[in-house]
Formats: C-alpha cells, sequence, structure tokens
C-alpha cells in the first residue's frame, strides 16, 4: 500500500460530511446561545460586542460577562465530558461505562460535600479545585484496587472496582444529606449540575488542562481502536495495554474532574454522546473521538440555551435539563439507527 | 458448567469422584448440577443468615433480656409492649430484609445474564426509577396522599417504566442485548431527572421527607409485607431454577443460543418478566435498594467456583446475608434513631466487595 495516500477507510466522504456539519451546527448554536436570553440580542450587537468592546453599553456587558463565559464554557465541558465517555467506553468495552463509572463525578460530589460539611468551606472560589481533587482521588483509588486485584488493570477489574467505589461515596452523599437538611438544601443545586455563576478567570485556568487532555484523546484515538477490539487484539497489534491505559486514565480524570469543576456532575452527555456519535460514524476512535467532542459542545450549548428559555427568567440546571431534553431525542435516534 | 458439557464420560468421572451432585426431575426439565463446594459454601452461608436473624431478633434500642425474647418467641401469649416489639416489629423486619435481599439479588444475576453485561442491575430496566419517581411526585406535589398506598404506587411506577421500556425496545429487526441496555439508559436518565428536578425545585421539608424514601428502609414494614414478599419469591425462584439451563445458552450470545435450539426471545421476556417482579415487589416494600443487584452476583462469583443455577442460589442467600446485616448496623449504629438499609448496604458491602475483589478472582465466568 502506498504509504503517501490517504487511508480511503479513514477520510470517507460521508465521515467528513459529518464532521462538517457538526462544526456549522456548532457555530449557529453558539451564536443563538449569545442572542437568546431574558435580554434578546441581535447578531449584529453580539458582533460589536465581540469587535469593539464598550464598558458603557449594557447589552456588551451582558455578552461578555454572562453569555460569552456561558458558551465557551458550555462548548469545554460538553466536549471534554463527552471525550471522556467515549474513551472509558472504548477501554472497558461496556456500552454502560461513563466518567461517572469511575467514581469520578460521585468522588467530586463527595469532596465538596465534606468540604462543605465538615470543614465549612463554602466560597465558590474553591470548589472548582475541590472537585477536582475529590475526582481525581476517586479515580486514583479505583485504579489502585483494580491494580492489586487478580488479573491487574483488567476491564473487568477497572468497571467492577468502579462501581464499588461509586456506590460507597454515593451511599456517604446520601447519608449527608439526610442527616444535615440545611446544608443539603445549599448542595441541592449543584448537586444536580449547573452552568450558572462561572466567569472568564474560572475557565480560563481551567481551559488550558482541558486542551492539553482532548489533544492527547486525539493522538491515542487509534489505539483506542484497536484496545476496543480486546486486550489480547490490541497486545498481539504491538501495543502496550497498560501504559496506554494508564495514559487514557490520565486523561479521562483531568477531562472530568475540570468538567465537574466547572459545571458539577452531570452524567447524561458522557453515557450517551459516544453512543449518538458511533451511530453516525461507525467504531473507528480516530472518528468517534472528534465527532464526541463536536456532539457534546453542540448538545450543552442547545440544552443550556432551552434551559434559560423555557421557564425565564428562572433555569433549569443543566444537569436535569440535559436528561429531560436529551433522553427523547437518544431514544429516537435508536429507533431510527438500530431499527 | 459442568452441565452442559458435551463429554459423557467426564460427567460420570465426576460423579464417581464425587465433587458433583445431580439431580434431575420432570424428565431433565430441571436439571441441577451442584459442586459440592457450592453446597458447602451454601450452607455456611445459610447457617449464617440464620445466625444473624437470630441476632436480629435479640438486638434493639427496646432493651429484652435473651429469656424474655424466648419466653415471648415460644409461649405466644400476645401480652405487653416487649411481645409487639418482637412480633410486631423485629421478626417482619428480619424476615422482609432476607427476603428483600435476595430478591434484589436474584434480579439482578438474572438481568446481567441476559444482557451479558457485568454492570447491569434492576435499575437497568428502570425499576427503582419508576418507583422512586412514583413516590417523590406523590409526596412533593401530593402531600395530603395517604402513605399507605405508597407500596402500590411504587409497584405500578416500576412496572409502568419496565412496560415502556420494554415496549419501545421490542422491533423486529434487532434482538441485539445493545438496544435493550441503549433504551434502558436513555429512559433510565430521563426519569431520574425528573425525580432530582422535584427534589431539587420542591419544597426543602417534602424533598427530605422523599429523599428518606429514596435511601431505601426496612423500618415499617408489617407481616403483609412480609406475606407478599414471602408469596411472590415462593413463586418465582422455582420458575428462575426452571429456566436455568436456558439462561445458560443465552449466556453464550444470541446466535449460538438460536443454533443450539433455543427460542431466545420468549426466553429472554420471559427471564426478563420475572426478574422485573422481583425487582418491583422488593421494592415497592422497601424503597430502592440497588446495590445488592448489582454486587451480589459477582460476590457469589468469587466463592465457588458454580453453575447458572447455583449461582443464582449463592447470590440469593449472600444478597439476604448483606441486606439483614445492614438493617442491624442501620439499627444500632446511631441509637435509637435509624439509619436506611440501602445506604448502610452500600457502606458495609462494598469494603467487603473490595476485599473480596482483591483475594479472588472470579471462579469462572458464569
Amino acid at each position: 500500500m502506498n504509504m503517501q495516500s490517504p487511508n480511503p477507510a479513514f477520510f470517507s466522504n460521508k465521515n467528513s460530511r459529518v464532521l462538517g456539519g457538526l462544526l456549522v451546527l456548532c457555530a449557529v448554536l453558539f451564536l443563538l446561545h449569545l442572542a437568546i436570553g431574558a435580554k434578546a440580542l441581535s447578531i449584529s450587537e453580539i458582533w460589536l460586542a465581540i469587535s469593539a468592546f464598550n464598558s458603557n453599553n449594557f447589552d456588551h456587558m451582558i455578552v461578555w460577562n454572562i453569555r460569552l463565559p456561558r458558551a465557551l464554557i458550555a462548548i469545554t465541558v460538553g466536549a471534554s465530558l463527552a471525550v471522556a465517555g467515549a474513551i472509558m467506553q472504548g477501554v472497558t468495552k461496556n456500552p454502560l461505562a461513563s466518567p461517572s463509572i469511575l467514581g469520578l463525578l460521585s468522588g467530586a460530589a463527595f469532596a465538596i460535600v465534606v468540604a462543605l460539611g465538615w470543614f465549612g468551606i463554602d466560597s465558590p472560589l474553591y470548589t472548582p479545585w475541590i472537585a477536582a481533587l475529590g475526582a481525581s482521588g476517586a479515580a486514583i483509588m479505583v485504579a489502585l484496587i483494580a491494580h492489586a486485584a487478580p488479573g491487574g488493570l483488567t476491564t473487568h477489574n477497572l468497571t467492577l472496582a468502579g462501581a464499588a467505589v461509586s456506590a460507597f461515596l454515593a451511599a456517604i452523599i446520601t447519608l449527608f444529606q439526610l442527616s444535615n437538611e440545611d446544608d443539603f438544601d445549599d448542595l441541592r443545586e449543584w448537586l444536580s449540575g449547573s452552568l450558572a455563576g462561572n466567569n472568564l478567570e474560572v475557565l480560563s485556568s481551567i481551559a488550558p488542562w482541558i486542551c492539553l487532555s482532548l489533544l492527547a484523546a486525539l493522538l491515542l484515538a487509534n489505539k483506542i481502536t484497536l484496545l476496543a477490539m480486546g486486550d489480547e487484539t490490541a497486545k498481539s497489534l504491538g501495543v502496550k495495554t497498560t501504559r496506554l491505559k494508564l495514559q487514557l486514565m490520565l486523561c479521562v480524570i483531568m477531562l472530568t474532574a475540570c468538567s465537574v469543576a466547572l459545571v458539577g456532575p452531570v452524567g447524561f452527555i458522557g453515557l450517551v454522546i459516544p453512543h449518538v456519535s458511533r451511530f453516525f460514524v461507525g467504531a473507528d476512535y480516530r472518528w468517534v473521538i472528534p465527532i464526541s467532542a463536536l456532539l457534546g459542545a453542540c448538545f450543552l450549548l442547545l440544552v443550556d440555551t432551552l434551559a434559560r428559555v423555557v421557564i425565564s427568567p428562572a433555569e433549569i440546571s443543566t444537569g436535569i435539563a440535559s436528561a429531560i431534553i436529551g433522553a427523547p431525542i437518544f431514544v429516537y435516534l435508536i429507533k431510527v439507527k438500530l431499527g | 458448567m459442568h452441565s452442559t458439557k458435551p463429554n459423557p464420560n467426564e460427567i460420570r468421572q465426576h460423579e464417581i469422584t464425587g465433587h458433583e451432585i445431580k439431580w434431575r426431575c420432570f424428565g431433565q426439565r430441571i436439571a441441577l448440577t451442584f459442586n459440592k463446594q457450592v453446597i458447602y459454601t451454601l450452607l455456611l452461608l445459610t447457617s449464617a443468615v440464620v445466625l444473624i436473624a437470630i441476632w436480629s431478633l435479640f438486638t434493639g434500642s427496646y432493651l429484652l433480656s435473651a429469656e424474655q425474647v424466648l419466653s415471648i418467641l415460644f409461649t405466644q401469649q400476645a401480652t405487653g409492649a416487649s411481645d409487639d416489639v418482637i412480633w410486631l416489629f423485629r421478626f417482619p423486619r428480619t424476615l422482609a430484609a432476607i427476603l428483600v435481599g435476595m430478591m434484589m439479588a436474584l434480579s439482578g444475576a438474572v438481568l446481567q445474564n441476559i444482557t451479558r453485561n457485568s454492570l447491569a442491575d434492576p435499575s437497568l430496566v428502570g425499576i427503582s426509577q419508576g418507583a422512586a419517581l412514583a413516590v417523590v411526585i406523590a409526596i412533593v406535589v401530593f402531600p395530603e396522599f395517604d402513605q399507605s398506598y405508597r407500596t402500590l404506587l411504587a409497584f405500578l411506577g416500576s412496572i409502568l417504566v419496565t412496560g415502556l421500556i420494554l415496549f419501545l425496545s421490542h422491533s423486529k429487526h434487532n434482538h441485539k442485548p445493545i438496544r435493550f441496555i441503549l433504551l434502558g439508559i436513555a429512559l433510565s436518565a430521563f426519569l431520574s431527572a425528573v425525580t432530582t428536578a422535584y427534589l431539587t425545585y420542591g419544597q426543602l421539608y417534602k424533598a427530605s421527607a422523599a429523599l428518606g424514601w429514596l435511601a431505601g428502609s426496612i423500618d415499617g414494614v408489617n407481616w403483609q409485607d412480609v406475606r407478599i414478599l414471602f408469596y411472590s419469591c415462593l413463586c418465582l425462584l422455582p420458575l428462575l431454577l426452571l429456566q436455568s439451563r436456558a439462561m445458560a445458552i443465552m449466556r453464550l450470545g444470541d446466535t449460538t443460543a438460536i443454533a443450539l435450539g433455543a427460542n431466545t426471545e420468549v426466553q429472554k421476556y420471559s427471564l426478563i418478566a420475572i426478574s422485573v417482579a422481583l425487582a418491583a415487589t422488593a421494592t415497592s416494600v422497601v424503597g430502592p435498594i440497588g446495590f445488592i443487584g448489582l454486587i451480589a452476583p459477582h460476590a457469589a462469583r468469587r466463592f465457588c467456583r458454580s453453575g447458572v443455577a447455583s449461582h443464582l442460589l449463592l447470590s440469593a442467600v449472600i444478597g439476604g446475608l448483606l441486606l439483614l446485616f445492614a438493617d442491624i448496623v442501620g439499627r444500632r449504629l446511631i441509637a435509637p434513631s435509624q439509619l436506611p438499609a440501602g445506604v448502610l448496604t452500600q457502606i458495609i458491602g462494598v469494603p467487603i466487595f473490595i476485599f473480596l475483589l482483591l483475594r479472588k478472582q472470579a471462579r469462572s465466568h458464569l
């Protein structure tokens, strides 16, 4: 085979069209997200706010201080959760896997609950870092348990250890909620996942990590395809499976911890978006990863726009809205794509 | 898997060396093969259940001496408060804990077998979510509603949701488990989101009341509940054992199963129906206790090598043991208040499960 020519299976026209279509959709949804809200803004107004910012103009302030950070966070979080989910499903070969199965989401929620309930830390300034700490702590625990179990870091061990650790942490959170109603009231909103109340500073401190992990996921994508065929096959094709799994786990931890830090535990995207991208582009992870990222970003932009509009001026929390809006779409896609 | 081994010589060998006991009746319709080790493990675990059940009768925040308990149990004179404590509270509660644990474990084991997925549990077919949604709506939206209908409501909720999932997942063209799993994910996520919305935006005291039920607790069961649990267990467990050979074949994958002559569609739906009936009955009485259905089948696999039928029995006993123990700890830990058994099952069960995971390789991939 001529190595110079692009692999025809990889650069298929259909997949490129899906990618192009999603990019356009993402741009359109981004603009809509900026334009729609409690105060509707025209596209030209938004363009002026971005190109020629005037701090005395109230509309410009809305765009820069409220809508733009929120839209950017929706894009980054949607993309990173979807990619994290896709990696998890590839590594564990389990369609039920998602970042939450590694204990990442409950780890983050647990850390926040402990920090608030036992140490009385309720400043939003620290929340992202505490969440990230909890998520990585839980993931490291899961990895250590799976590593120490007979057979080592196998899919089966990883899945079971993850399920056990998340159940444990979730139980302690429930216990806390039951024993302490006032603090539970403060946490109810955060625990269901919300995009509200973030600013550009938090995002810019976290964004580099997310970009780095997304890039790493894209570079490792071809090996995930091999890993998804089974450990034996991957090994015989020359993949160092244990090292690859550790690298991928690191990716997933970073992506999830950053997302949880920004919006709280949102489970639905990581579980469902990878399946949707597989409906469109098949099992090749070189396509699944980028398509998942774009789909996740589009989906979260759409959900957040709707969540702000439907019962405006109040808004539904992102975690709840994403499942309520996303589940019917997903059921429809299953009907159409799987027959 | 010994029962399905094709070589008859080997089976005879096992019979000679006495490693296995075979039990056949109804012209091989029921053919159970028990490894001796399985029988010893089952006996050991069952006696543990009995011992802990006795302990459960003797312990509680109302202090009774051992002689008092014994005299109440054996003379059966209905007099006074101490008598009520035993006969109206501790006894039904103990039995309910064992039965619910067994039923959830069985339901989880069946679902893991037919979907061939190690993460499947009753919440996959929406049982916990349906029950939770029905009860949370009742508590948050209609607080004046009569609590005595809660069991019925939870049962209806879970059956309706499961019916919906099965109805949606029915397809003429595609019978792969992945389709069923994905629809389960979608509907479960949708329903939990609605439940969370009620809990998040409902009034705080109502949300807290609903949370108490959602955590799954066994206090407050009466003899009526125990009777329901007992009879459904009595009907459904033999049905499951009857189907165990079909399940063993279905574990090999749809293609192989069809090639071996199994009517996979019929068998899949009848097994799902049994497992749903088990989990829905249990959930309606005590609230969503999800963890046992996930963990007990895995734990059973680590105790000893077993076939499908003996694995089901082992899972059931382990489930009953776990929930009974969790309930006792929940009663005693911060007495006189109580902790919900559902939460404690996870807190106690996880370390035990991790210990098993670290110590032993799964004995079989059944």
